[in-house]
């Protein structure tokens, strides 16, 4: 009987199946808000659309502390504090990815570069640009290696020059990344791998790398045998960096570098060297010391991919006053620069601003100096433009070990300045040449450092 | 340990006590009355297995009293299936199994009984050494041996299988009878996430398959079967080393279970690299010239994969649980885009050497985890409780210039419940409880389907019957719930022309701003499949199978939502949602004013077999008809691919870059066709096979769909004895001239492939070694159903070694 009755269960279920016959579909559809895209800009809005289009946004900034191993990162729209993070170390310095999504906090003496993601970056998708807005975050991603020294961004690459280490027998290397590699964390990174330390500086240049060369003491040329005096052309393949070439003009005492478009070029304590791209192969030549640098050598050099000229700062070690060339590759030619600073200025932080049309100096006094790019005649000239007070304080209170910092804006024509004495950062037009805004701090800061979306491919090389 | 003690005897608690253990006895012979050494008999209903010693005799223990269903079955013979009553103790029980040149392997874990010679639909299994012989780094290329499965072979990287001229949504792929979940049926190149090297068995089911898959299975289903989750713990293992010359491929695969008494582990993995493929001819179509050293670029493939696994075992069934690593990176060929004489250094890329040219590959990952169990009862009315439940994290990426393009992710979960009664009037089946969730992602250029979040519930009764000695009636009734739903719908303004006038061209210039308008879409589908079918043994060794069945199916979140470039298929894609509309000279696109309903098949399947003797065949014909069949029309538009990655604005030809506009919209498809299996077991060495297949396809209205394979036939000739196993393999794809207006005829082409394997047996260790040639006479075979059709045709020669042993 029961049986039975399961049975009939089932016949029923089944039966019940049949009578429905066919099945169901039911849609219901809503719309939204449609998204503007205007000139492929998306502007005004600042949530974050998970499918597209871009942002209108000033950027962020980070921030280092001077008193605390802390970074904050602030939003430049509103001027609000998104996040503050802790670091493990003490005494960092501070620079960006070469995309501007990351900034980079390099620890020298503890051999580590960490990362905190801006949360502003752009996709190419195709067929538009997407760009997200998200909270900062710190990245798992940390790079190791002794005594990382000089980070040069350029084109989207980052090459890290880790000075090694001759008291614990620890050699140079580099490594190379993007900014796709911090996010989707790359543990093996392409580089060089030294047989010695130096004091170097790796350039990045798409499938090249230019990067220095140290030779056995008894044959290189330099006074100070941690300094390189060769530039090596590596190539990328398979996987790998290979020595192509060795430039054949030696560089003593090889300090400071940048590229532009075209050119890249070297400081050494005789001159300039520059290296030109000709096919696979690279030139190079060397612009000799002037005898207006009274003795002193370029010790570094700023380049910028809108400026066909490059800056070159001769300074003695521990400050005084700055001698500043134009280095005119084209010419093979070397020129000061007058600009024209005042009583007791010495230079703290240089810059390019956005679109490498004006050159930035920031010095102790409290002045931004703007230098301009003119020709004349065919010949390429910096000029002083105008400067431009940006401190009301008293700059002989300025503690120890700090100095105002500098960052520039890569999709506007804005620099920011820190001022540790005050506490608080400006916002600069550089055309303008007017204060335009500020951030209050409750610390001193360190450094700072503008991440964000770069706009129209300009980029800036950064040297120190 | 305590935990698994306590789930011991919880479980155990669940049970009830045996009263009486019964023991039988019996010999299995063959029809000539010699013994059969190795047949497995299986008592249904329960975990007990047994084999032949070398006498051919068998013990069963523990058998409770009453009526049981034993099925003995052994290598080139036909199952038999014996209903015999236990009242106490048997020991002289005699079973003849006859000769089947078919090999006959059964479907796991089905509530009813399925091979190729028994159920009412269409089934086919390859196991063991067939497996072995064609199984390649691609799931359709593994299968494309296989009567009424083609492949879409898309250059060695990426190929699924095409069950009777139906693929993509319309075929699940199922792994141990769960989703694979991966995104293979969204673009065909996406690669399968399911490897045939470390599987035990594939299945294929043809036709509808609704019933027991759901809305997926509309035209059949494959799935790939391995012991990953062990349910007995005697140690057996396989290995094998292999290396093929086309593609300079080298490939090492393991699989290995073992155990206790109560616990079962499982552990196998591959390992497979390969470079790009060499071809006799120039790779694309519109170059005639023959020789040497042509390649198909970028159809390079490396891929591992690790999956371990334990079970608990207990009297009445198992418990267990696997984890697998799944990794794949490949080329996709003909996946360019965008001007490739980018001199400038801007897109060098440092993490691949892939980068110095503009090559796309793709990085797949995967994570599954699988848990399985099955309880036997004895009660009143539960016979078997099978569980099978997994959670997928599937992940891949589409790297140009090194930099993740397109990323395609796919999160599932997914649970089966079956439970199976104790025979009641004669019908033996039970009811499935199913329950999926998918929640599919694509971010990138080419993320051509908004994000997509799909779950389903079902619930489908399965039951069979034998209304006598000679006839089986098997039915089954399936419904479910799917929900789809998407909340960010795009709907962009589309820059579209045709390219004959262009003054559109123009009135899209004058827009300064564009709206993307976007929907929040819910689809509710309730698909029913009711299906019915009868095997008739008209005579000793014959019979004749017919199935009928009406399946419903939900449309995918591709086939409904879609909208973008999508380059694996070289078209700009429109989902069914939106419909083209016309208005005095303007063309727009919109929502569509159509109702989106499911789509509907309704099938008929004919069997005829002889299942012994000498010589087996079996035909099989079959009508389907497809109501509102979703499938793309070309619009005669053509869109902005939007793919262009060279970053300054080179001037090259204004419409490299543009994809013609296709739409999903729907009609009635009328399928037809046939499978014959004809094999002739000359000598106890020596076996002749031909088959044949073919399907036609066509729209109720007139008009022929794209990419259909062509009629096949073809032939194996086998030689096999203690130590010695030799193939010969002759296909014939002949020309495909039904084609739609877009595509172009294909040529036929003959592939020849043999192999010849030496067993050495050392010790307790069977070891044999092999060689494989493949397209012997390196003709040039262009693949009709390929997307690649014109840049890749199939490997040229290619000498394959190897070596595999088993333990």
């Amino acid at each position: 009987m029961t049986n039975l009755f399961k049975l009939n269960v089932l016949a029923g279920l089944i039966g019940s199946l049949i009578l429905t016959g066919c099945g169901d579909a039911e849609t219901t559809i809503v719309e939204q808000d449609p998204i503007v895209v205007d000139d492929g800009h998306d502007h005004g809005d600042d949530h974050d659309h998970d499918d597209g289009y871009t942002i209108e946004s000033l950027g962020r900034l980070a921030v280092l502390s001077a008193e605390t191993a802390e970074a904050a990162i602030f939003d430049l729209d509103d001027n609000e504090l998104l996040d503050t993070f802790s670091l493990t170390y003490d005494s960092n310095s501070l620079t960006t990815s070469p995309g501007f999504r990351y900034a980079a906090i390099v620890n020298r003496s503890d051999d580590n570069i960490s990362f905190i993601d801006s949360g502003l970056w752009r996709e190419d998708h195709g067929e538009h640009l997407h760009d997200y807005e998200q909270s900062p975050a710190l990245s798992d991603y940390t790079l190791m290696g002794s005594r990382p020294t000089h980070v040069i961004n350029h084109d989207g690459q980052m090459a890290v020059f880790y000075d090694g280490d001759a008291n614990t027998g620890t050699s140079a290397s580099v490594q190379v990344l993007t900014d796709s590699d911090i996010s989707s964390e790359t543990s093996e990174l392409a580089g060089i791998e030294y047989s010695v330390n130096m004091h170097g500086v790796a350039k990045p240049r798409g499938e090249h790398l230019l990067s220095t060369l140290r030779r056995d003491d008894a044959d290189s040329t330099s006074n100070a045998k941690v300094l390189p005096d060769q530039v090596g052309v590596y190539h990328f393949h398979d996987g790998e960096y290979e020595l192509e070439q060795t430039l054949d003009i030696t560089c003593p005492d090889l300090h400071g570098a940048a590229q532009n478009h075209e050119f890249v070029a070297f400081g050494c304590g005789d001159g300039v060297l520059i290296a030109h791209q000709h096919n696979d192969e690279y030139e190079a030549e060397k612009v000799a010391n002037i005898s207006e640098l009274n003795g002193l050598r370029i010790g570094t050099i700023y380049g910028h991919e809108g400026s066909e000229s490059f800056i070159g700062i001769a300074s003695g070690h521990g400050g005084g006053q700055a001698i500043l060339v134009t280095l005119n590759p084209e010419e093979n030619e070397m020129e000061t620069i007058d600009w024209q600073p005042m009583a007791d200025a010495s230079p703290v932080s240089y810059a390019f601003a956005f679109g490498g049309e004006h050159f930035l100096i920031l010095d102790n006094q409290g002045y931004l100096t703007v230098l301009s790019q003119h020709s004349h005649d065919g010949h390429m000239e910096w000029e002083f433009e105008g400067r431009i007070d940006i401190s009301e304080e008293d700059v002989s209170t300025m503690p120890d070990n700090m100095s105002f910092t500098l960052t520039v804006a890569q999709n506007d024509h804005f620099a920011y300045v820190g001022d540790p004495i005050a506490k608080h950062i400006l916002q600069v037009h550089i055309e303008d040449m007017e204060i335009e805004g500020d951030i209050e701090l409750n610390f001193a800061p360190a450094n700072i450092s503008w991440l964000g979306i770069v706009e129209e491919g300009e980029e800036h090389d950064h040297d120190h | 340990m305590f935990k698994i003690s306590k789930v011991a005897v919880l479980v155990g608690s669940l049970l009830p006590a045996s009263l009486f253990a019964q023991t039988i006895e019996g010999t299995v012979i063959n029809s000539k009355g010699e013994k059969v050494v190795g047949a497995k008999i299986e008592v249904e209903g329960t975990a007990i297995t047994t084999t032949t010693d070398k006498n051919g005799r068998f013990v069963v223990t523990d058998l409770t009293s009453g009526k049981r269903e034993l099925h003995i079955t052994a290598a080139g013979f036909a199952h038999l299936i014996k209903g015999i009553t236990i009242s106490e103790n048997t020991s002289n029980l005699t079973f003849t199994l006859n000769r089947s040149p078919i090999e006959v392997v059964d479907v796991v874990a089905s509530p009813v009984h399925m091979s190729v010679m028994e159920s009412a639909t269409p089934v086919t299994v390859l196991a063991g050494e067939t497996l072995r012989r064609q199984q390649a780094s691609t799931l359709g290329d593994s299968l494309e041996k296989t009567v009424g499965v083609h492949t879409n072979f898309h250059a060695n990287v990426a190929s699924t299988p095409i069950i009777r001229g139906l693929s993509g949504p319309r075929v699940m792929i199922s792994q141990n009878g769960l989703d694979v979940s991966d995104v293979s049926r969204v673009g065909p190149d996406h690669a399968v996430a399911a490897e045939a090297s470390t599987a035990t068995q594939i299945e294929v089911l043809r036709g509808p398959a609704t019933l027991f898959y759901g809305s997926g299975a509309v035209g059949g289903v494959v799935n790939v079967v391995d012991g990953r989750v062990p349910t007995d713990s005697t140690t057996r293992g396989e290995w094998s080393l292999e290396t093929n010359s086309a593609d300079n491929k080298k490939l090492a695969s393991f699989n290995a279970t073992t155990g206790t008494d109560s616990f079962a582990f499982y552990a196998d993995g591959y390992w497979r690299e390969s470079s790009d493929y060499e071809v006799p001819v120039a790779p694309e179509a519109d170059h005639d010239e023959h020789g040497d050293n042509f390649k198909v670029e970028n159809s390079a493939e490396e891929s591992d994969g690790f999956t371990i696994g334990a079970s608990y075992l207990f009297n009445d069934g198992y418990l267990g649980i696997s984890v697998e690593k799944f990794n794949r990176e490949y080329g996709i060929p003909g996946h360019s885009h965008g001007d490739e004489g980018d001199t400038d250094d801007h897109d060098h890329d440092l993490e691949e050497s892939h980068s110095e040219n503009e090559d796309v590959f793709a990085d797949l990952e995967q994570t599954r985890v699988q848990l399985q169990g099955e309880i036997n009862f004895d009660g009143q009315w539960l016979r078997q409780v099978n569980l099978r439940s997994g959670f997928t994290d599937y992940q891949h990426s589409e790297i140009e210039h090194g930099e993740v393009g397109t990323v395609f992710e796919n999160d599932s979960h997914e649970v089966k419940v079956d439970l199976l009664h104790h025979p009641l009037s004669g019908w033996k089946g039970g009811l499935s409880l199913h329950y999926k969730n998918s929640e599919v992602a694509a971010q990138g250029a080419e993320a051509f389907t908004p994000p997509s979040d799909s779950e389903t519930f079902a619930l489908a009764v399965m039951e069979e019957r034998h209304l006598n000695d000679d006839l089986l009636l098997q039915v089954g009734a399936r419904v479910e719930q799917v929900t789809l739903k998407a909340n960010e719908v795009l709907l962009p303004e589309l820059a579209a022309h045709s390219h004959d006038d262009d003054h559109e061209h123009d009135e899209h210039d004058e827009h300064d701003t564009d709206h993307i308008r976007v929907f929040d879409v819910d689809h509710e589908f309730t698909p029913v499949t009711l299906s019915t079918g009868l095997v008739w043994n008209f005579t000793p060794g014959y019979n004749i199978g017919i199935s009928l069945s009406r399946s419903e199916r939900a449309p995918s979140a591709t086939e409904l939502l879609s909208f973008g470039p999508h380059i694996g298929t070289g078209s700009y894609e429109i989902g069914a949602l939106f419909a083209l509309h016309q208005e005095n000279d303007h063309r727009d696109i919109g929502l569509t004013d159509e109702a989106i309903d499911l789509e509907t098949a309704n099938n008929i399947d004919l069997t005829f077999r002889k299942t012994q003797g000498e010589v087996a065949y079996i035909f099989n014909a079959f009508y389907n008809k497809i109501d509102n069949y979703y499938y793309q029309i070309n619009t005669g538009l053509f869109a902005e691919s939007g793919h262009d990655h060279s970053d300054d604005s080179h001037d090259h030809d204004e419409h490299t870059d543009e994809l013609p506009v296709y739409i999903f919209q729907t009609d009635d498809v009328i399928l037809k066709g046939f499978e014959a299996q004809i094999a002739w077991q000359a000598t106890d060495e020596i076996k002749a096979t031909v088959f044949s297949d073919y399907v036609r396809v066509k729209l109720q209205d007139g008009g022929d769909l794209p990419r259909t394979p062509p009629l096949r036939f073809g032939t194996n000739l086998s030689y096999i004895n203690e130590n010695i196993s030799a193939h010969l393999d002759i296909t014939r794809y002949q020309s495909q001239d039904k084609i739609t207006a877009f595509e172009t005829e294909t040529d036929g082409y003959t592939l020849v492939d043999a192999s010849v394997s030496y067993d050495l047996p050392m010790l307790n260790h069977d070891i044999s070694l092999y060689v494989k040639g493949s397209n012997l006479t390196d003709t040039e075979a262009r693949v009709h159903s390929s997307f690649l059709k014109d840049i890749a045709p199939r490997p040229g020669r290619s000498f394959s070694v190897g070596i595999r042993g088993y333990f």
